[in-house]
């Protein structure tokens, strides 16, 4: 076993994980809205909008998310929509993601009673301001520890990037394995890497859970 | 012109009709309390007020105004008649203050600069003033039930709808809901009530209403109602509820 010739490498390793951050924190921020989004169409009125997102997340729930990676890349210029790999991943693990926070935000609301709702609407509040200031954040609040797992699977989930040559860490282990021909070394590194930006994200979740839901909870 | 004016008013859920024609008038300063049995029709009847349920015939005018929850200018209406429920209701998420001053400043009632002041205000009125900075559930049930009210006297509403507000507190609690009530009735604040609290119903209403099997059965002041009730059943939950 021998780490040294890793060594000059380590600047590509730290390229690498940043794009992997890159890649997780852009895709989980959109997934996110989708998220929002999906799941205020589903408890809306609209049916024909209702099927489209069920459809739509049972599509990226039941299909490997490397061949949403490839179809994204390789597909999608066919029709004329041709992205840079980085975008193309982002873009599918985009949609990876927010298909699973749909159920997850969905979940979130239908945990804050009907009660509330009509307090807010007794009040005077329109729809939109019921939603915004008294559904939302009890419902984030539940939602968030199912959220931040998700986001630690997304995390993990950045390394099929690698497949379309994305920059990420993994794709740059490859290329170090390459060069070295150390495999144990250069995957437990990496291994390593991804065990410390998960369990980091965890640290960092737990702190802003803490200031973000300051309200006690219910006794 | 009476402040609410109901006028054969039937209500079905599924197959059960609910109301079998209500009628009644409630004048400005009245204080109302409406009583019966559970199932005969009061709960919705004061929901169908402020147009949380719709009615299926007849109809309920409010200040003039035809309710119903389709109407144009729904929420400029429930700013003008409060209600405060049974479960409190209160937002979890948000202190004492913003629960109060929520809906003053959404609805663009006060400016931000006062809202503080507003919140002090109508907690003074419930005698809660120092809780002003507590988050709902670091209070008992009856200071949220008084934070609940004094979020609805922040709307300054003409009327105000009390939904068996003490029936979820600890006994020992009913009582400092029912003095802040007592006070507001005192202030003139028009009032319709829904309640178990035959004390409070004896002491303080104008008039009772009997409520049974979706029917006004009987109504009239307090003291010749229970004094004399004309019919049995009336006579009968008197008895029951001692």
């Amino acid at each position: 076993m021998n780490f040294l010739p890793l060594w000059r490498y380590q600047n590509q390793l730290i390229d690498g994980a940043i794009v992997t951050l890159e890649l997780t924190v852009i895709s989980a921020v959109c997934g996110l809205l989708i998220g929002i989004a999906g799941a205020v169409a589903l408890k809306g009125r609209i049916t024909q909008l209702r099927w489209l997102v069920r459809f739509y997340i049972e599509l990226f729930r039941n299909t490997p998310s490397l061949i949403q990676i490839f179809i994204v890349f390789f597909v999608l210029p066919t029709f004329g929509l041709k992205l840079p790999a980085f975008e193309a991943a982002c873009v599918a693990l985009s949609l990876y993601f927010g298909a699973y926070s749909v159920e997850i935000i969905r979940a979130g609301l239908d945990s804050i009673p009907r009660s509330q709702v009509e307090a807010g609407a007794c009040l005077g509040l329109s729809g939109w301001q019921v939603f915004r200031h008294i559904i939302l954040p009890p419902a984030l609040r539940n939602a968030y520890p199912a959220v931040t797992s998700q986001f630690v699977l997304l995390l993990l989930g950045t390394s099929l990037a690698s497949q379309v040559a994305a920059d990420e860490l993994f794709h740059v282990a490859g290329f170090i394995e390459s060069r070295t021909y150390r495999s144990f070394e250069v995957y437990a590194v990496i291994c390593a890497v991804y065990f410390a930006m998960a369990m980091s994200f965890k640290a960092l979740f737990a702190i802003i859970g803490a200031v973000a839901f300051r309200w006690p909870r219910r006794r | 012109m009476a402040l609410v004016e109901i006028r054969d008013v039937h209500k079905t859920f599924g197959k059960v009709e609910v109301l079998k024609g209500v009628s009644l008038d409630v004048e400005e300063g009245e204080i109302v309390t409406i009583i019966g049995r559970s199932g005969s029709g009061k709960s919705t009847l004061l929901r169908c007020i402020n147009a949380l349920e719709s009615v299926d015939s007849g109809e309920i005018r409010v200040e003039g105004q035809k309710v119903h929850a389709g109407m144009p200018d729904l929420k400029k209406f429930r700013q003008r008649v409060g209600i405060v429920f049974q479960a409190f209701n209160l937002f979890p998420h948000l202190k004492v203050e913003r629960n109060i001053t929520l809906a003053p400043l959404l609805t663009g009632r006060i400016e931000k600069a006062k809202a503080r002041a507003l919140a002090e205000d109508v907690l003074t009125r419930v005698g809660l003033a120092d809780k002003i900075d507590a988050w709902p559930e670091q209070l008992s049930g009856g200071q949220q039930q008084r934070v609940a009210i004094a979020r609805c006297l922040a709307m300054a509403p003409h009327l105000m709808l009390f939904d068996e507000v003490t029936s979820a507190l600890d006994p020992e609690l009913v009582g400092e809901v029912l003095k802040v009530m007592e006070a507001m009735a005192k202030q003139g604040m028009t009032m319709i009530l829904v309640t178990h609290e035959m004390g409070f119903a004896r002491n303080v209403a104008n008039r009772i209403v009997f409520m049974h099997q979706g029917r006004v059965w009987e109504q009239g002041p307090p003291a010749k109602l229970f004094a004399n009730p004309e019919t049995p059943e009336l006579a009968s939950f008197i008895a029951s509820s001692k």
